[in-house]
């Protein structure tokens, strides 16, 4: 009935793409065939701009988790 | 209530029940018969203990199993999208899963390092080939981390293995410290056993795990900088440029496709090309961190920083002391289930101070006009060319 905890836990990277035209950089959730330095082309949210370049694929780490454990020993 | 007949007697005779009620007297004849059971049979309490370890285990297992299970099915799924209809994928897969190298002799200790170089290299040949016969319609890139999906599939099923038979050893012979001890081992385990079902996801997808980081690093390192690239040994690359005077080589797998190449065999010809020029050798490498120290962490320190089975370790001491290079490592630390499901941010934040502190060390310890190797060692699945 409920998802198990296991399900829960699939860690799901994000990626992130710098704009050839502007060089803002946005992130959207991972796509099949990402890699990072590879170019891709998708509109830039910001410019128009066609083309993107794929400058980071990782899993963003929640900041309280951060804080917590600096807490400890 | 008291008792006022001959049991009340027997009971007051014999001390046991004294001028207690029945329901006292009941619980301390329960009480008697479980001591007379430990007196009269002494291995009981060992038993008793033996089954709740055994019910543990078992449920353990069951979780194990459970993993073992969506990690095969989901990489015959993924090799089912590569492959011809006509295949057994199953159990072409099974055979793959119980496939195995044997280690070489070591009575005799010499030479002992390029004998299992040669069977490592066979296996990784017949494995990556066996893959390839699987999946006939997946490209270069692709097929490397579909092999890396295989290994995975092959290390869970192995750790499924490995703790049925010591349950139902320790089932069959009774013996409590064989199940003590791979209940201890249990927690350890589990972690390992989830972070290949994470990994059985991430290459599924290709997407960069923790140990790619020494890649990003080197990656980073050269990325928007003229230079010229070329394969330098199996499945792996170097960039060749001019940084602040010096001569870099910066040494790295190929990817987007998950390899790790070989990067001993790269230093070694890079080093045979150049000879006194080279100066240092920087490695970057991902490595494993103690409980309580924090992810990403960027350590310095001397020495080799390559995991594996210790050949690519072995070559490069061997030719750094040869031609008496000095050997620089910075690690990134993470734990092993961060080495091998998708990269943490932390982890990514790395490889930037990183190629920083390899700028600092190159510029304080090689003089300009010097040649020296950058190596940036890990899986390069979802890390292409910069």
């Amino acid at each position: 009935m409920f998802p198990s905890s296991r399900e829960r836990q699939i860690l799901n990277p994000l990626t992130f793409l710098k704009c050839l035209s502007c060089s803002t950089i946005n992130s959207r959730p991972f796509k099949e065939g990402d890699y990072v330095f590879g170019e891709v082309e998708e509109k830039c949210p910001k410019c128009g701009g066609d083309r993107m370049k794929i400058v980071g694929i990782y899993v963003k780490e929640p900041e309280q988790r951060e804080k917590r454990q600096k807490q400890t020993f | 209530m008291g008792f006022s007949g001959g049991g009340a007697e027997v009971f007051a005779r014999m001390q046991i029940a004294g001028q207690g009620d029945l329901l006292t007297s009941l619980l301390q004849l329960i009480w008697l018969l479980f001591l007379m059971l430990f007196i009269l049979y002494p291995n009981f309490s060992q038993r008793l203990q033996l089954s709740y370890i055994l019910k543990d285990l078992e449920r353990k297992l069951y979780g194990l199993k459970r993993i073992r299970e969506e990690v095969r099915s989901r990489t015959i799924e993924t090799l089912r999208r590569y492959s011809e209809g006509n295949m057994d994928l199953e159990r072409e897969l099974d055979q793959i899963l119980l496939s195995f190298a044997i280690t070489p002799e070591s009575m005799d200790p010499y030479g002992i390092v390029y004998k299992l170089e040669h069977i490592v290299n066979t296996w990784e040949d017949t494995f990556e080939e066996s893959v390839k016969r699987l999946c006939p319609r997946a490209d270069r890139e692709r097929m490397k981390t579909l092999t890396n999906l295989v290994e995975v599939a092959r290390g869970i099923d192995y750790l499924y293995r490995v703790v049925r038979h010591y349950y139902l050893l320790g089932k069959k012979t009774s013996n409590i410290y064989i199940v003590l001890q791979i209940q201890m081992l249990m927690p350890q385990l589990m972690e390992i056993a989830e972070a290949y079902r994470q990994a059985c996801y991430a290459f599924m997808q290709g997407q960069p795990v923790g140990d790619g980081v020494g890649v990003l690093a080197a990656a980073k390192l050269v990325e928007g900088l003229e230079k010229r690239t070329y394969e330098v040994a199996k499945d792996t690359i170097v960039h060749e440029l001019v940084m602040d005077g010096r001569r870099l080589f910066v040494l790295r797998a190929a990817g987007p496709g998950g390899a790790v190449g070989k990067p001993a065999d790269g230093i070694i010809k890079i080093i045979e090309n150049e000879g006194e020029r080279v100066k240092a050798i920087v490695m970057i490498d991902a490595a494993l961190k103690l409980e309580g120290e924090d992810t990403g962490k960027v350590v310095e320190g001397i020495g080799a920083a390559i995991g594996g089975i210790g050949v690519d370790k072995f070559k490069i001491e061997e030719i750094a002391k040869k031609y008496n290079i000095p050997l620089y490592a910075f690690v990134i630390y993470e734990s092993i289930g961060e080495a091998i499901t998708p990269m943490r941010e932390s982890i990514a934040k790395a490889a930037e101070e990183v190629v920083e502190r390899v700028k600092n060390i190159i510029r304080s310890k090689v003089e300009e006009g010097a040649s020296v190797i950058i190596a940036g060692i890990g899986n390069t699945v979802g890390i292409g060319l910069s």
